[in-house]
């Protein structure tokens, strides 16, 4: 029973680092319906940077302001390169794809050049590993109840932002239809790059917080954490923030299960086979509005 | 023209093959291992190709299918359990059968999902064979394949060496480029193309967009396997390092490199980068660097890479299937329109029964009952807003109706997809044309066959008698559509080079194409100019004489005036009269619709 509950905890913890991955996805997906196949390379730079800049001793607050500023310009430049350029051509969703991942690439490319592609010890920065505190009888580590914290509130704002503010309305307006939003005189562009950073920073954010639990980072961190927020954010229903906190939790305490009961090996796996399941099956995912097929 | 172009092609390809084979012999080891390497690689390369190239999916798991193929045929041919042929064989139907499953949620999802669904495989794949230490021999590798390396590699019995390999890749990948170019001028890669350019006008002539992708998916999935299992008895060793996301991300910088879409830029596309990293160190220190910018800029900057800057567009029509057509159209003298005389149904050809669409809480059809004779053509007229497009798109299956019914003969309808209603011989047009914008004319008309081929894909792919007579009969149907449109001239040249009116009559002869029953036709005058109005009077009268019946919505007055039987007048959603249009003239409901009775004499 406590071990179940303990996995039960770690789920919880890990997934809403998935949710907040998904939220990310979910920013630019409202305003472009394109999604940024290069996220996991911002969650890599930021965390990779982040540990490269402590363990020189550069202090905490400087450290992280540096990668958020440097995250909000990749994700301009995401916007601007990759995913205008290929939305100005048209065909489908072939040219973002491919454009934003090899974005995602390159840097990738460029961090193992510059830091090597060693993994690196990530700095305790919330907590230690051994603070925990006690629940029902099982020891719970407090650094996976900041992480649950800092999620909540992260998604809360965002949410509340969007439904209670100006600008969170010109956001869903975009959203609806980007055109009549241009005619009615809402700054289109503006606010599609600014989903973009927006986008970034909370990969950024998750990047920092994944690399926390983990322990380490390497040059190849963050892209399997991108499909594993991807399929959270289908699970709870793309473009969707409650879903995507539903989807997130639910599919880090299934992974968690999985790997504490069958193979630890087994938890990508599993994740995989839910997303295949899920398309198949509910493709609007638990929380998503049926998209019309346009004629 | 461009029968010259397949033969050179053809002839090139066939020396290739011929030196490859004769100089397997005398080669160094270590250059016949370069040359099999690359035949591999333009293999793989191909596959991506029809998916992407043809159908437009993106894959970013290729590695995984490219290593089912190997591991599968390693694992059958280790220790003699399998022959390698067999071995081989079953690596590439594994390859096929994992695609397929990947494309499961095709037509039901957006696009991007799947190629989530790709780059999620591949990774789970590259887990799955470091994990499953029984079967694939996990971080160690699965070593002592069968292979030339170890040089324990007989097919059917025979010891084979090096040379003998290349030998037998070559012909497997000569064989293969054949197919390939079979599947990409057939209805098979035509609709591919058609569902990548345009999924909804792909529906709209009885090509299914998901099952078109499944097949795509189904042979790319079999050609990476083959790829796999090719490489498997080449180097004896398997690794998952070989199979993780760089190997995905090679192929797809070979095959955007090469020209998506180009059978001959593939192969370029493929020799240059597996020659380039053998030959410079440089090149490979910097390989992912390199890869990254190609995949960020190269679709943007140079879309159709390689091929689009040396070689000519491909076609996709056979130049043989063109001979047969030629050849049978001067023994015939002047084609038929083929459909002419058809037996007249008596019973009504459509039928809309309280038909009512809503949109949240907009009622974009209400309540509407119409009935559309069969061999007449009916009008369908009303001010902008008031339901029209809608309501076609409600008979065309492309939205369900919220309550009603729809019949089409004797037939529901109403619930049917898209696909279905088409393939029964309800065609339809869209008010913006949707051709397929690198097609030429002649190859967009061919897309309107859709619903009436009678080969079998198979007999498509092997480029069998039965689909070159099926072709060539379609060619005449299409000579004599050119004709009856006026675009003979024009028959060869891509649809995005030709003037608006051309691109609108073209779509309406890929509609004649189908040999409708029943054809709705969404504002088909709209953009024409005055010849070109009156070529498209011309032909409604001429489909009326063969029998077809159709549905005519459109704003102009004098147009409508001069050819309809009856007439529907939609206004906000309501049918407010049905009758001669000379009465409607005079309807007072009608007027004060049109906001008084000048924009009826002159619109």
């Amino acid at each position: 029973m406590n071990f179940f509950l303990t996995l039960v905890l770690t789920g919880v913890s890990v997934g809403s680092v998935y949710a907040l991955i998904a939220t990310g996805l979910n920013l630019s997906f409202w305003t472009t319906r394109t999604l940024n196949f290069g996220q996991g390379s911002i969650m890599m730079l930021c965390s990779f940077g982040f540990a490269f800049m402590v363990t020189n001793r550069v202090s905490l607050p400087v450290a992280i302001g540096v990668c958020f500023v440097v995250s909000a310009l990749i994700g301009v430049v995401v916007e601007r390169l990759t995913v205008r350029p290929a939305l100005k051509r048209g065909g489908g969703s072939m040219g973002w794809v491919v454009s934003t991942l090899g974005l995602g690439i390159l840097i990738q490319g460029l961090a193992a050049k510059f830091f090597g592609s060693q993994a690196v010890a990530f700095p305790e920065i919330l907590f230690s590993v051994r603070d925990s505190v006690r629940i029902a009888g099982v020891a719970f580590s407090l650094q996976y109840a900041v992480v649950i914290a800092i999620t909540l509130t992260v998604i809360l704002s965002l949410e509340l932002f969007l439904r209670h503010s100006r600008l969170g309305h010109a956001v869903r307006a975009v959203s609806e239809d980007a055109e009549f939003a241009r005619v009615q005189g809402i700054p289109v562009d503006l606010i599609v790059v600014s989903s973009f950073v927006a986008s970034s920073l909370l990969a950024a954010l998750a990047g920092l917080l994944a690399a926390q639990i983990g322990g380490t980072v390497d040059s190849s961190f963050g892209f399997d954490l991108v499909l594993l927020g991807f399929v959270a954010g289908v699970l709870g229903g793309m473009g969707s923030s409650a879903g995507a906190l539903f989807g997130g939790i639910a599919l880090g305490i299934i992974t968690k299960l999985v790997g504490g009961y069958i193979s630890t090996a087994a938890e990508h796996g599993i994740a995989f086979a839910l997303l295949m399941l899920i398309l198949a099956l509910l493709p609007n995912g638990f929380f998503g509005r049926n998209e019309v097929r346009r004629a | 023209m461009k029968i010259r172009q397949d033969s050179i092609a053809t002839a090139v390809g066939l020396l290739a093959v011929a030196t490859v084979f004769a100089a397997a012999g005398w080669l160094r080891p270590g250059t016949v291992q370069l040359v099999t390497f690359v035949l591999i690689a333009i293999v793989l390369a191909q596959s991506i190709n029809v998916l992407t190239g043809l159908a437009g999916e993106i894959s970013l798991g290729h590695a995984g299918l490219f290593g089912i193929g190997a591991y599968v045929s390693g694992i059958l041919a280790r220790g003699g359990a399998l022959d390698p042929l067999l071995a081989i064989i079953l690596g590439a139907v594994g390859g096929g059968a994992i695609g397929l499953m990947l494309s499961y949620p095709a037509g039901r999802v957006r696009e991007v999902y799947l190629a989530m669904m790709t780059l999620g495989f591949g990774m789970v794949f590259y887990e799955v064979i470091r994990e499953w230490q029984d079967m694939t021999g996990g971080v160690m590798g699965l070593s002592n394949v069968p292979s030339v390396v170890l040089k324990n590699l007989s097919l059917l019995g025979v010891r084979i060496d090096g040379g003998d390999y290349l030998r037998f890749v070559v012909v497997i990948a000569a064989a293969l480029l054949l197919i390939l170019r079979n599947v990409s001028q057939s209805k098979l890669g035509r609709s591919m193309v058609a569902v990548q350019a345009n999924a909804v006008a792909a529906a709209s002539m009885g090509i299914s967009p998901a099952g078109t992708k499944r097949l795509a998916y189904g042979i790319s999935g079999v050609v990476a396997g083959l790829a796999g299992a090719l490489y498997a008895h080449l180097v004896g060793y398997l690794g998952p390092d070989s199979f993780g996301l760089p190997r995905s991300i090679e192929v797809l910088v070979i095959s955007i490199v090469g020209g998506l879409g180009s059978i001959t830029g593939q192969v370029l596309s493929a020799i240059a980068f597996t020659v380039l990293p053998e030959r410079l160190q440089a090149f490979a220190e910097y390989q992912f660097i390199v890869y990254g910018l190609i995949l960020a800029c190269t679709l943007v900057l140079m879309p159709k890479g390689i091929a689009g800057l040396l070689l000519p567009a491909p076609r996709f029509i056979r130049s043989g299937s063109k001979r047969r057509a030629d050849i049978a159209t001067k023994g015939a003298g002047e084609a038929a329109p083929w459909f002419l005389e058809r037996p007249a149904s008596s019973s009504v050809a459509v039928r809309v029964d309280n038909v009512t669409v809503r949109f949240g809480g907009l009622v974009a059809v209400d309540n509407v009952s119409l009935q559309i004779m069969p061999g007449r053509i009916t009008g369908l007229i009303g001010p902008n807003g008031s339901g029209k497009s809608t309501l076609v798109n409600v008979i065309s299956g492309v939205y369900r109706c919220t309550s009603g019914a729809v019949h089409f003969g004797p037939r529901l309808i109403s619930g049917l997809s898209d696909v279905n209603i088409a393939r029964l011989g309800l065609i339809r047009t869209f008010q913006d044309p949707r051709l397929v914008p690198s097609f030429t004319v002649r190859e967009n008309l061919l897309l309107g066959r859709s619903r009436l081929w009678k080969h079998s894909a198979i007999a498509a792919m092997l480029g069998l008698p039965a689909a070159t007579d099926d072709e060539g009969a379609a060619l005449r149907a299409a000579e004599a559509v050119l004709q009856q449109t006026g675009l003979t001239d024009v028959a060869d040249r891509p649809v995005e080079t030709l003037p608006y009116g051309s691109m609108r009559l073209a779509e309406l002869g890929r509609a004649i194409m189908a040999c409708p029953d029943v054809l709705l036709l969404d504002e088909p005058a709209a953009g024409l100019s005055e010849p070109e109005v009156a070529r498209l009077s011309e032909i409604l009268r001429w489909l009326k004489t063969g029998g077809v019946t159709v549905l005519l919505i459109d704003h102009h007055m004098d147009f409508i005036a001069g050819l309809v039987d009856e007439v529907f007048v939609l206004d906000s959603g309501r049918i407010i009269f049905s009758g001669e249009i000379e009465q409607m003239r005079k309807d007072p409901d009608v007027v004060a619709a049109y906001l008084g009775s000048e924009e009826l004499e002159h619109a």
